[in-house]
């Protein structure tokens, strides 16, 4: 046990390095909102069944006075058996209510049923195939393995692969989303900040699957806008 | 690696082939210097449930081993960055992780829990055996058949690289061509009708076997579970079977149920997950079950809320068929789908942490004896609770985009699956082994097996949640050094090789206690069910006469009384047990037809065919307990 806690510790500390705890994007800071919040209640959990586990078991445990005892039988208390049955629900329902709203809020944007953008977004179409990523943008650009992107600006990926079933995730900017042969799935953010961010297949897709990675470049709108002009 | 007259094959097939070929001159010599075929003969051909179940466990033991060294080979490649070890890489790290996935799955916790179940269910319900007997041998001939099917692939360098769940359109011969991933297909398919036949058998002991006076209200825990279990066996795996079946046909005979114009991909994950995700609950509940039983037992202490208990486990097996898509998120199936799965799932935390309390509050007011069995139950508590707890965070759909196939799932499902299933397995094997043998395994050395596995298997697990946090993929053979994940893999390896190490405790444990301890008496532990009233081990009949129940731990409280357990003059049908030889010929039947289906040989497939269908009108034909009721008439 002491040595969960330890290595817990040490990890918490380098926690805010942790690529998805660190979000730089609207989208991956709901989740990481979502994750923090659930770690919490879920951490109340834990402390309550490890206090009584170690409680019981300190003091119940056998002693050379209580070895020929034997315990008497004991009718279960309703109240008991009621408070730690209705006790998780709550906790569930406080978790289930921002779950559900976040998962709407993200999916909307993410699955295929908004079929026109609306307002300022631009359109970056994904192809995905063993083992490469290939990004073309809305003037017929294209690019590979290398994603650019305008700070704080919307952008709409809409992906599809042309052999297997692969993973477009940016743990940065991001959660994941399939991409399929011969569908087309959406995912959509708004990345908040400069720099350069890890992209990688999340699902496994074969041989070299490994290396079926991607960089990502958010750089500033005027750098974008010369990028996107040059041949 | 070249070797002649075969061709370029890698090295680490090689030194299998070595090995393979040393061990097996090795067996065959103690064998026949110690004189043991007798009693492999008398093993094979039995229908008894005790040999039955420890031939169960031990072939489970033989895959474990298989399956551990793939996990050290996978945690020696994943050790430090861009790291080249042996041949671990790309394709062969498929093989590995993929075999390593489905050995632990289907042919080590499977198999560990229906060993369990058949020495311990009809001992505990007071049955002479289960209903079918024959049937039984069939079942488990049919894991061994399935099991060597599967096993077979790596000597012939035809692995199966597809991942554990087999993922289409990957798995299909677009994109995975040669017989390896027909070898998953054949191993699951056989192994998985041996299964139902499993379930089917279960449900009819408990049904119909139990001693007078146990109602189904005073049924030991471990039974409980093993019906609900049986249950979900008998919903699920035919849509294992089925799924495979359409698997063969896309594979084999170029339909397109997975792929083109009219298949899809993601037919395949629901059909895989509405078998996959009753399938953890059919190998978490008889742990629970297992667990049950030794906190009852080693705090002195009927189970605390036993209908509460019940009615979790029935929770749990029903919710269990709700929640498939929950391992599909991010396939984009629409935010009400997402939303639905999401709540269902979390909904299993209710009964689950029922459980857990109801566990905790055996223990209070008890007398806690710390036995090993005991310890694996202890030590399951805080582990499985973190494994639930990661699952509850797992169920909030959209953080899921965050977790979902990274190392934080990988975490989650050791933590479930090892902190519960294999513990369990451990506890029950450590607990009922006098059952088995007739011997007592050394607690000194079981304590040092639990401390070290247990220290182990966090070293391993804990790291790996924030490997996933930091963004490492699951199914990755490397990764780099600008990752930042070389610390938490490092000490991952060095966890997983203390658990490798904990495992020889357990060998020198069975050395130790076979050569130098002596027979123990019917109820070394105190016990407090019906299994404790019988010989260790107990002999194929042995409930003569069949004792009378009229409590829960009908045993416990007769020893309290200082009253032997009344006994019942009511003649009930017993199984009738039989020695045949039959159930092993038809595993050898059914691997020769896999391999013609593998290898796609056709006349290979005809005689097999042939074979297994002429077994099919022989068996219809004859019946072995003719003799036995010939002879009942007459007397």
């Amino acid at each position: 046990m002491r040595k969960i806690v330890m290595v817990l510790g040490i990890i918490f500390l380098s926690g805010c390095q942790m690529r998805v705890l660190d979000p730089k994007s609207d989208t991956a800071e709901t989740l990481t909102d979502l994750i923090y919040l659930s770690f919490g209640l879920m951490m109340l959990v834990l402390i309550v069944v490890f206090i009584l586990f170690f409680r019981f078991l300190s003091k119940f445990r056998e002693t050379p006075e209580t070895r020929g005892t034997i315990p008497a039988n004991e009718k279960e208390s309703k109240w008991l058996e009621i408070t730690w049955t209705v006790l998780p629900f709550i906790l569930l329902a406080i978790l289930a209510v921002p779950t559900v709203k976040a998962t709407y809020e993200l999916t909307a944007k993410v699955s295929g049923n908004v079929e026109e953008t609306q307002g300022d977004v631009m359109v970056v179409n994904v192809e995905a195939q063993q083992y490469n990523w290939k990004f073309v943008y809305e003037n017929g650009k294209e690019s590979f393995d290398e994603l650019i992107l305008p700070v704080d600006q919307e952008v709409q990926f809409r992906l599809t692969s042309n052999d297997v079933i692969h993973s477009f995730w940016v743990p940065n900017l991001s959660g994941k989303i399939d991409v399929l042969p011969g569908e087309e799935t959406r995912l959509s953010f708004k990345p908040g900040e400069t720099g350069v961010y890890q992209g990688k297949c999340a699902e496994f897709c074969g041989a070299k699957h490994t290396l079926m990675r991607f960089e990502t470049k958010v750089v500033e709108q005027s750098a974008f806008d010369d990028w996107l002009k040059k041949e | 690696m070249n070797v002649p007259f075969i061709g370029e094959v890698p090295s680490d097939i090689v030194v299998s082939w070595i090995v393979t070929v040393l061990l097996g001159i090795f067996i065959m010599w103690w064998m026949t210097s110690r004189r043991k075929w007798p009693l492999v003969g008398e093993y094979v051909t039995t229908t008894d449930n005790r040999k039955i179940g420890t031939m169960y466990i031990l072939l489970a033991m033989v895959f474990f081993i298989r399956g551990g060294m793939d996990a050290m080979f996978i945690r020696t490649q994943l050790a430090v960055p861009e790291n080249e070890f042996w041949v671990f890489q790309s394709q062969k790290y498929n093989e590995v992780f993929t075999t390593h996935g489905t050995v632990m799955i289907f042919f080590v916790a499977m198999p560990l829990l229906i060993g369990l179940m058949n020495i311990a269910v009809p001992l505990q319900l007071g049955a002479n055996d289960l209903a079918f007997p024959y049937l039984n041998s069939i079942s488990f001939w049919l894991f061994v058949a399935g099991g060597v099917i599967f096993n077979m692939a790596f000597f012939f360098n035809a692995a199966p690289n597809a991942g554990w769940t087999s993922y289409a359109p990957l798995a299909t011969d677009t994109y995975t061509t040669g017989p390896n991933n027909n070898y998953y297909i054949f191993g699951l398919q056989i192994s998985g009708l041996g299964t139902i036949f499993t379930a089917i058998n279960m449900i009819v002991t408990i049904v119909r076997l139990r001693a007078p006076g146990m109602k189904m209200t005073r049924m030991p825990l471990f039974s409980w579970a093993t019906l609900i279990t049986s249950i979900l066996i008998l919903i699920a795996f035919p849509v294992l079977t089925i799924s495979l079946l359409l698997l063969t046909f896309d594979r084999l005979y170029g339909t397109s149920f997975f792929l083109g114009e009219y298949g899809n991909p993601v037919y395949w994950q629901h059909l895989f997950w509405i078998f996959g995700h009753p399938e953890v609950y059919i190998l978490i509940l008889p742990a629970f079950g297992i667990f049950s039983d030794i906190i009852s037992t080693f705090s002195k202490k009927r189970v605390y809320g036993y209908t509460s208990m019940v009615i979790a486990i029935c929770l749990i097996g029903l919710l269990g068929f709700m929640v498939w898509a929950h391992h599909m998120f991010t396939v984009g199936l629409g935010a009400l789908a997402n939303a639905i799965f999401a709540i269902t799932t979390m909904l299993i935390a209710v009964p689950t942490g029922i459980k857990i309390f109801n566990w905790l509050f055996t223990m209070r007011r008890g007398v806690v004896r710390i036995t090993t069995p005991m310890l694996f139950s202890l030590g399951f508590i805080p582990t499985f609770v973190i494994g639930g707890v990661t699952g509850v965070m797992l169920a909030v759909a959209a953080a899921d985009y965050q977790y979902h196939d990274s190392y934080f799932v990988v975490a989650h499902f050791h933590y479930t699956m090892i902190g519960g299933t294999i513990l369990g397995a451990f506890a029950g094997i450590y607990y009922w082994y006098p059952k088995m043998t007739g011997k007592m395994l050394d607690e000194k050395l079981g304590k040092w097996h639990f401390w070290l596995f247990i220290i182990g298997f966090h070293l391993t697990f804990m790291p790996q949640h924030f490997a996933g946090l930091n963004g490492m993929p699951r199914r990755v053979y490397t990764y780099t050094w600008e990752d930042g994940l070389f610390l938490l893999n490092f000490v991952s390896t060095i966890g997983a090789f203390l658990m490798g190490a904990s495992m020889l405790f357990v060998a020198w444990n069975l050395y130790k206690t076979h050569r130098y301890t002596d027979k123990v008496g019917p109820d070394p532990w105190d016990g407090r069910t019906l299994e404790w009233t019988v010989d260790s081990p107990p002999s194929e009949h042995p409930f003569h006469p069949i004792p009378k129940v009229d409590s829960i731990d009908a045993y416990w409280y007769s020893k309290l009384d200082k009253k032997p357990l009344p006994s019942s003059e009511e003649i009930r049908p017993s199984p009738i047990p039989v020695k045949t030889i039959q159930p092993l010929v038809l595993a050898g039947i059914l691997i020769f037809m896999s391999i013609g289906f593998i290898y796609q040989w056709v006349w290979m497939q005809v005689i097999g065919g042939s074979l297994a269908l002429g077994f099919f009108i022989l068996r219809s034909l004859t019946d072995e307990r003719e003799k036995t009721y010939r002879e009942e008439e007459e007397s």
